[in-house]
């Protein structure tokens, strides 16, 4: 049945088409093969989560090799969602750059769509392998391209942020291979559902080692899908890239490593495993840490990119509360909040990337009043804040809802606080700019309605965006029910 | 103690990634920071590769058609590092083409003394 090879064919499509735009001259062609393929991995991946939904999961055996020896692909209905997300959230996104990069850098646009492609292929690999050192080569692959996108600018802050990021994600890298080394001496195998089951028979024997290779796997994935204490290089290099890019660095990178961090800790080890350790409760004290302290850090700033980044950490830290809760809907919670953060954050981020190239002011006080201005994108961004902060039907309410009935579930009542807490920092940064974009005498005072509004055709992605927000928000139910069914 | 020196090979590779980790995290310099990348990743490579190590068998190269798999070392680590070394190679050179741009607009490759041009 060919649907079956329909994951790995979107990866080789995107790898392929990538490495053929160098070969031609105009840079409006790559940008449009860029589109054209990304567009249609969405719908194959549309195609897939379709024939998983009625027929269950998908094994793929790369090469026809069996499962302990090749390169196993395995597509679950959670692996097809996110796949899916990825796909359009990156679709959207380049359909937006494609009227506006030009207005923020002048050269390099073949290269900066080639490595989109590489990078989005890339991340679909770490999403659907059940191999685990393939996901190594794809987490490399995927971190040379997101490095590569950060730098694509060639501005002094550009390759400064950059270099972070690069050496903060070797560090990772190195630790995730280590890790991989561990676990490959103590169980002979790389693939994900066969180190289970030779786990679930020796882990008693071997106590120490499976702990020191959770520590290095939790911290490797970690640093690059910016836990607490290591998520310095994200604000610069998401603040310093093109506005779409960062919504893909933001709302789609993180997610696959955080993604992979799941499945390494409930498919490959299992509950049974890591609760035996105090793991869960680290994972858990650092995500609440990151929920509090990304949103204080992101009051401070003065750059509007800057806090959306800085938000990006609090939201990160609320899927590491959601893993480290170590309940069934805990976990569901945290895959359905990588889904819809992924959607809000892109919003926010190509919003605020029109709101900049229209007006040319980052600092958020010189964007009080642009609510008169752009009354279209500054009600897009409203939107996505409000989402961040909790309001009703959007998807961060249902996830800070479910969260907190999660951590009655769990006993951990105390960790409501931390949730409320959140919520209650997020407004904080997030209401300002909205209020002040809109209301207030002296801040309207000289601004003439709708002078600087994009055209709407600009516009599309961005209310395509809006609309799966409300989408994900409204279907909440059906989305939560199948990821629980699914879950490892 | 005596685990330790049966076990030279992975003393050895852990202890050197330990070396290259600490380099890589704390020196300023970046070409000092991109060496202990390689000593941190070359320490893993000989992790690997003695895992597959058996004392006393060759190179899984089979010359006779009954040979079975008695006597030969495990491939398979070997052919993982291949790969593994080819990331490390290509993320040296990245890394290194990020400095030279580096240097070409701040003038130094010491990280301190550039985060301290930020504030100003």
């Amino acid at each position: 049945m060919i649907i079956k090879s329909f994951p790995l064919l979107t990866i080789i499509f995107l790898f392929i088409t990538s490495f053929t735009m160098p070969l031609f001259k105009k840079d409006v062609i790559s940008k449009r093969l860029s589109f054209i393929t990304l567009s249609i991995s969405s719908v194959i991946s549309l195609i897939s989560v379709i024939y998983i939904k009625f027929n269950g999961e998908i094994y793929y055996r790369v090469g026809h090799w069996d499962a302990p020896w090749g390169i196993e692909l395995h597509v679950g209905i959670i692996e097809g969602i996110i796949g899916l997300v990825f796909t359009s959230v990156a679709t959207l996104a380049i359909w937006y750059s494609m009227f506006s990069l030009e207005r923020s850098m002048k050269e390099r646009i073949g290269f900066y769509y080639l490595l989109i492609n590489i990078l989005i292929g890339s991340l679909l690999g770490i999403v659907y392998t059940n191999d685990l050192f393939n996901a190594f080569v794809f987490i490399e692959v995927s971190t040379i391209a997101a490095c590569g996108i950060v730098v694509i600018k060639n501005k002094k802050e550009n390759i400064k942020a950059a270099l972070k990021y690069l050496i903060l994600s070797i560090l990772g890298s190195g630790l995730v291979l280590m890790g991989i080394a561990f676990i490959y001496s103590i169980t002979g195998n790389l693939n994900m559902t066969f180190i289970h089951n030779e786990l679930i028979k020796i882990h008693g024997q071997y106590q120490s080692t499976v702990l020191i290779t959770l520590v290095l796997f939790t911290i490797g994935l970690g640093v690059k899908s910016a836990m607490f204490p290591l998520h310095t290089w994200l604000p610069d290099a998401h603040s310093n890239s093109p506005a779409s890019a960062s919504a893909i660095l933001s709302g789609l990178v993180l997610k696959a490593y955080v993604f992979l961090l799941i499945k390494i800790l409930f498919r490959v080890f299992g509950l049974e495993i890591i609760s035996q350790y105090p793991l869960l409760d680290l994972i858990l004290i650092l995500g609440s840490a990151g929920m509090i302290m990304g949103s204080v850090l992101a009051i401070l700033q003065r750059n509007i990119k800057r806090v959306i980044a800085y938000s990006s950490v609090a939201q990160m830290g609320y899927i590491f509360y959601g893993i480290g809760l170590g309940n069934e809907l805990g976990l569901a919670m945290a895959i359905y909040h990588i889904i819809g953060h992924a959607l809000t954050k892109s919003t926010l981020f190509l919003s605020v990337g029109s709101i900049i190239e229209q007006t040319g002011n980052h600092k958020l006080t010189d964007l009080r009043g642009v609510g008169k201005e752009m009354p279209v994108t500054l009600s897009i961004f409203t939107i996505g804040a409000f989402s961040m902060v909790g309001i009703p039907i959007l998807p961060g309410f249902i996830s800070k809802w479910y969260f907190a009935l999660a951590s009655i579930e769990a006993g951990k009542l105390l960790y409501l606080g931390v949730i409320l807490a959140s919520s209650l920092l997020n407004a904080l940064y997030y209401f300002p700019i909205v209020i002040n974009s809109f209301f207030g005498e002296e801040n309207l005072k000289g601004r003439v309605y709708m002078s600087k509004n994009k055209p709407l055709k600009e516009l599309v992605p961005v209310l395509v965006l809006t609309l799966l927000v409300f989408l994900i928000g409204i279907f909440n139910k059906g989305i939560i029910d199948a990821i629980r069914l699914d879950l490892f | 103690m005596q685990g330790i020196i049966t076990n030279y090979f992975e003393t050895g590779a852990i202890i050197l990634f330990g070396v290259g980790f600490v380099t890589l995290l704390l020196h300023n310099n970046l070409i000092k920071k991109i060496i202990g990348m390689n000593i941190m990743d070359t320490a893993i490579f000989l992790f690997f590769i003695s895992k597959g190590y058996i004392e006393g068998r060759e190179a899984p190269i089979v010359k006779e058609i009954n040979a079975t798999k008695e006597g030969f070392v495990n491939p398979l680590p070997t052919g993982l590092m291949l790969t593994g070394i080819v990331v490390a190679v290509s993320m040296t050179a990245f890394a290194l083409a990020l400095t030279i741009k580096l240097y070409e607009k701040y003038g130094t490759i010491e990280l301190n003394e550039i985060m301290k041009m930020r504030s100003d």
